[in-house]
């Protein structure tokens, strides 16, 4: 088992997948409180994942424009 | 290159592509790959656009209630353009990258392991693997075999095909110590004789498996322009992404409520999306374009570096004038007549095997004079660029030369002879007439001059105009004097010259241009050329040079042909020039795009009467535009792998030209074209 954990958590994009995730969990009651009852519990999830999509790939730009080479 | 082999090229060419846009399809799909994807920046953002979309379109309430009409086609269109737009980007890159793919193809058809003959120390031949040789092993090749790996010939002459890798069908003449005819390439077939060859590569690391490397994109890296357009880019998506991402707060102010749709089609639409995905094809086909005219570039950079040059150093003799100089007259001096400097002359030269020098016997022998030496009991002297003269020591110990006249001035003085005065006044004839004077000596005594006669390649003085207009300086170099080399860079056009050139004056020129600021191409194929080829920006080394000088060159041109130098040139100015010129009609196509979404989206905050267009309804500005999208990408294909027609004129001009066509083009086709695709989709019904 802690095997298993250490090999997942050496890969990258599962470990990140598993952050925005929780990090989602941890964002979503804060928006959903803030949209009121329009958007139900998975709306609002679906919108925290979409958010923090756009601030990844935000991130990746910079990357880009700061490393044009790795890509 | 002559016509029939080019022809004989396309053919071969026309052949290999059969099947390309087929496998260019099945490779398009492939590359949706995420992990191919994130490669472009650009393309990256679509790809994301159209998952979300993908996922809208299965439930249209994923983020609220959607705005929208009918949400579930709506979606569905969007996400199939965007799919299509992703596709058509994709495809335009495996076009490129099928095409080097079907020249690598014909060059690993050349490689086969077979068996070697290696020589071993104590002379014994033995059997082994082609594979197996090393560097500095030591084979014997004969008649009807296939030359295993690239080596120099340490012994034999022999006539081999190389047509494998240039295509050019006549055999070359190989043999050891000529400094040119000395290296052979793996791949190549010996047609007569044997020749011992000292292998010059390990396995995998000869000159044909650097083609295929290279001609299959394995070593493409980002050029410095593609890595300044890519930075521009990624930084206008970005400017881009914050925008949209912050609009849905104002369109909700303004009563104007957004879908997610709507916002991915609209950052699509601004994105520099035709040029991000056109970007990677323009670059392959740049080198594509390079290795169909038979040169193979070490790198994009070499090849686009070529677009940047600002002077070209040039060779006289197989550049500017024809390779073969003929002797066309003997001229004697000090009271010999022409029979008695033919004599010498012809001494001279018996072991001259340049084309002069055997123009030089042709003549004496056409004179009616014979080789009245021996032959075997006399050395040949061979011409250097340090001594700048050839010619026969006899057993006798009389020494014969003919050679540069101040060399033979210098060489006469040495044993005490005197300088007949006529001499300088023939040297300035034949040098004014644009010919090459040799004098002609026998030990201490000066015979006379041989005029050699220089043919300037017929369209030569146009190529250097249109390099002038281009803003590129020409520098002749040569081993004449003063005044042949005047008479010649003034009939040929050249900019500037340098005289009785030596190697060192090569690399010299090369350092002083680039103290400048200037970027240098230079040709070369001795090994004394091989600094000047390293030091040069763009250094293009001939097939049939030595393995030193194709290895410190950027270029190898399989050809041979210096001239060549000049259309490499025009190819990197071209490729620059697709590239800005795409950029400019990607960019300039936003403004149309604004003017089709933003309207039709805030039509509700009362800037209706921005929609100049009359597009009917958000749904069908939105995919009219997101269709011309995607559509534009292929229709711009053909131009981006052929390269934008190249006009000799000036930056100032081209930039004028360019902004004219693909920047006001780029402004009033979209307008054009997204109307016309609006009344379709009103008409049709989808929208």
């Amino acid at each position: 088992m802690e095997t298993v954990l250490r090999r997942f958590w050496q890969k990258r994009v599962p470990r990140s997948l598993l952050l925005v995730l929780l990090s989602a969990v941890t964002i979503a009651p804060t928006v959903q409180a803030a949209t009121g009852i329009s958007l139900d519990r998975g709306q609002v999830f679906a919108l925290v994942l979409l958010g923090m999509t756009t601030l990844s790939l935000s991130i990746y730009l910079f990357v880009v424009i700061v490393q044009p080479e790795r890509f | 290159m002559d016509t029939k082999s080019r022809s004989s090229r396309q053919a071969k060419a026309k052949a290999a592509s059969q099947g390309l846009y087929q496998r260019a399809m099945k490779e398009s799909v492939l590359k949706l790959d995420p992990r191919v994807q994130i490669r472009n920046p650009v393309m990256f953002l679509v790809w994301i656009g159209t998952i979300v979309t993908a996922l809208l379109t299965i439930n249209p309430s994923l983020f609220g209630p959607p705005p929208d009409q009918n949400p579930l086609l709506f979606n569905g269109l969007v996400t199939l353009i965007l799919l299509f737009t992703l596709l058509f980007a994709n495809f335009a890159e495996a076009v490129a990258e099928g095409r080097g793919k079907a020249q690598a193809d014909s060059l690993r058809a050349t490689q086969s392991d077979s068996l070697a003959r290696k020589l071993a120390q104590d002379g014994t031949i033995q059997e082994i693997s082609s594979t197996a040789l090393r560097k500095g092993d030591v084979i014997k090749v004969i008649a009807g075999d296939v030359i295993p790996v690239d080596g120099e010939v340490t012994q034999g002459v022999a006539s081999v095909d190389e047509s494998a890798i240039t295509g050019e069908s006549a055999p070359v003449l190989k043999q050891p110590g000529t400094d040119i005819a000395s290296s052979v390439t793996g791949g190549t077939r010996i047609l007569s004789d044997e020749l011992t060859i000292r292998v010059t590569s390990d396995p995998g690391k000869g000159f044909i498996d650097r083609m295929i490397a290279l001609v299959e994109g394995a070593e493409r890296s980002k050029t410095p322009n593609e890595i300044a357009l890519t930075v521009l880019l990624a930084v206008l998506t970005q400017v881009f992404l914050i925008v949209i991402a912050t609009l849905s707060p104002i369109a909700n102010y303004v009563n104007s409520p957004v879908s997610i749709t709507v916002l991915v089609s609209l950052l699509v639409a601004l994105i520099p999306t035709t040029i991000g995905g056109l970007l990677s094809a323009i670059g392959i086909a740049g080198m594509d374009r390079v290795a169909q005219f038979n040169v193979i570039a070490t790198s994009g950079r070499a090849v686009e570096a070529c677009g940047d040059i600002n002077t070209l150093v040039l060779d006289k003799t197989g550049t500017i004038t024809l390779g073969n100089r003929l002797a066309e007259a003997f001229i004697p001096v000090n009271g010999y007549s022409v029979k008695d400097i033919a004599q010498v002359a012809l001494d001279s030269s018996i072991f001259d095997e340049t084309p002069e020098g055997k123009s030089i016997v042709s003549l004496a022998e056409r004179l009616g004079v014979v080789v009245t030496i021996d032959r075997s009991a006399s050395d040949g002297i061979d011409f250097s660029a340090r001594t700048r003269m050839s010619g026969t020591d006899l057993p006798d110990g009389t020494h014969v030369r003919k050679g540069a006249v101040d060399a033979v001035k210098g060489f006469v003085r040495s044993r005490g002879g005197s300088i007949p005065a006529e001499l300088d006044a023939e040297y300035e004839h034949i040098s004014g007439l644009g010919g090459t004077p040799l004098a002609v000596c026998q030990n201490n005594d000066i015979y006379g001059i041989i005029y050699l006669k220089d043919i300037i390649k017929p369209g030569i003085k146009e190529r250097f105009d249109q390099l002038r207009r281009m803003g590129i300086r020409t520098i002749m170099l040569t081993g004449d004097n003063r005044i042949t080399a005047s008479v010649i860079a003034r009939e040929a056009g050249v900019d500037d010259f340098i005289a009785e050139a030596t190697p060192e004056d090569k690399i010299e020129v090369i350092r002083a241009e680039q103290a400048k600021g200037k970027l240098v191409a230079m040709t070369g194929d001795g090994t004394n050329d091989a600094p000047a080829l390293a030091q040069a920006n763009v250094g293009v080394a001939m097939n049939s040079g030595t393995q030193a000088a194709k290895e410190a060159a950027n270029m190898v041109d399989l050809d041979s042909d210096p001239t060549k130098l000049i259309d490499i040139v025009t190819i990197g100015k071209q490729l620059l020039i697709t590239r800005g010129a795409l950029t400019t009609f990607s960019i300039a196509n936003d403004i149309a795009k604004y003017f089709a979404i933003i309207p039709a989206i805030f039509a509700g905050a009362g800037i209706g009467k921005l929609n100049v267009m009359g597009l009917a309804s958000t749904q069908s500005a939105v995919l009219s535009a997101l269709i011309y999208n995607a559509l534009i990408i292929p229709a711009l294909i053909p131009l981006a792998l052929k390269g934008v027609k190249f006009r000799p004129l000036t930056a100032n001009q081209l930039l004028g030209r360019n902004i004219l066509i693909y920047g006001l083009g780029g402004v009033i086709a979209p307008f054009i074209a997204i109307k016309a695709l609006d009344i379709i989709v009103a008409a049709v019904g989808l929208a």
